[in-house]
């Protein structure tokens, strides 16, 4: 298959169309299928209580990759970001007390953003 | 709420839906911009930028694909990583899918499209505390998030490199969104317990396996716990929700009270009326004082 695409490659456009449409399958397997597969038949009880307790772990997950792991390699890095360290600090904070997404968010970037300059 | 009447006087669904997404379609802005930089960097143009923003729709994924294609990656291990990073959604459509289990065909198939990590958290929690919200305003708000996510793409595919941007504060927008979310769910002691276990199997998954296919078992086996602990406390104790675990944190009073919170409370009014009846009926034993919170 790699072959094939390397003896188009000399054509990009022609790549890039193919990278898009392979990315767009990889994009719409994930989500399609498993929705379309519930969504049909009488979802048991306990899937729908283990479910409950799907976002909130995965926002952990998620924030944790953002925060502490390195894109190239995955490595654990503790203190490579301290400035997102404190703002998601501030973050939490400020979402508990004013209960605002958009406050929220734009206090973690006005923070980051500062105590990137500063830190 | 005098100014929201305002704006949509005539209280039309669209605009109101659209003020519920307007935050996320503006934390969109800074990142689809800073993606589609990328990508220009990464050789696609603009239209191409366009396009692989509304069928991929998904920043961390769009960010993976920049970076792989200036690497000249093949294209096997571009789809493979990818999908990994993709499988969460699989996650996410199954959590949503009680929700639109009416709805035909058609719709699932355009819900599932559009939807990715930030709109599905606007309308878990929607679907979560709002009794109105519905299938369709939930669709809403993952078209007006591509329009958005899409839009800024193409901005940023059209400006490229004539600006430079910090890529590490763009991309906090993410992060502070997420960190919203959690906060906004955190309900008891269990789903804080349930946090901190799901951030260590983060780390240690996404370590041994080199890839972001962590983030999915971590999620998988954080929320299995939890499912697990409720069931245990559910059917060992004899008041479940006195239970150390499944108590209530302490939350401040602009809390939104979820559909759950509301039945538990109208079925509680409910079992006040029936032993109200039952002692006037005996007047046998003093009214119980009952704790609310």
């Amino acid at each position: 298959m790699d072959f094939l695409v390397s003896r188009i490659a000399s054509n990009q456009i022609v790549y890039h169309i193919v990278v898009i449409i392979f990315a767009a399958f990889a994009a719409f397997i994930p989500r399609y299928f498993p929705i379309h597969f519930f969504s049909s038949r009488k979802i048991p009880e306990w899937f729908n209580e283990w479910m409950k307790y799907v976002p909130i772990s995965l926002f952990t997950a998620l924030v944790i990759k953002n925060i502490f792991i390195t894109t190239k390699g995955y490595h654990f890095v503790p203190y490579d970001h301290p400035d997102q360290i404190i703002a998601a600090v501030i973050v939490m904070i400020i979402a508990y007390f004013t209960r605002s997404m958009s406050i929220s968010v734009i206090a973690g970037l006005v923070g980051v953003w500062l105590l990137n300059m500063v830190l | 709420m005098a100014k929201a009447q305002q704006i949509n006087p005539e209280k039309a669904r669209w605009l109101e839906v659209l003020g519920i997404a307007m935050p996320l379609c503006l934390s969109y802005v800074p990142i689809g911009v800073a993606c589609g930089i990328l990508l220009h960097a990464a050789g696609f143009n603009f239209i191409m930028t366009l396009i692989v923003s509304i069928v991929v729709f998904s920043g961390g994924a769009q960010f993976i694909l920049a970076s792989l294609l200036t690497i000249h990656a093949p294209l096997s291990s571009i789809f493979v990583t990818l999908f990994f990073l993709e499988l969460r959604y699989a996650l996410l459509g199954s959590s949503l899918s009680k929700y639109i289990k009416s709805e035909s065909q058609h719709f699932i198939w355009l819900f599932a499209v559009s939807m990715n990590d930030e709109n599905y958290a606007v309308n878990y929690l929607k679907f979560a505390t709002d009794k109105k919200w519905k299938p369709k305003d939930a669709l809403l708000v993952e078209h007006y998030s591509l329009l958005s996510w899409s839009v800024s793409n193409m901005v940023g595919g059209l400006i490229g490199s004539t600006i430079s941007i910090n890529l590490e504060v763009v991309d906090f927008a993410l992060t502070a969104l997420f960190i919203y979310m959690i906060v906004m769910q955190m309900r008891s002691h269990l789903t804080l317990i349930i946090c901190l276990l799901s951030a260590v199997l983060a780390i240690f998954f996404m370590v041994i396996t080199h890839s972001i296919i962590g983030v999915v078992i971590a999620t998988l086996i954080a929320s299995f716990v939890g499912f697990l602990i409720e069931n245990t406390v559910r059917n060992h104790s004899k008041k479940p929700d006195d239970n150390w675990f499944l108590t209530k944190l302490f939350r401040p009073r602009a809390t939104r009270i979820t559909v759950e919170d509301q039945r538990a409370e109208e079925e509680e009014v409910l079992e006040e009326k029936e032993e109200q009846q039952k002692e006037q009926s005996t007047d046998s034993h003093l009214p119980e004082s009952k704790q609310h919170d």
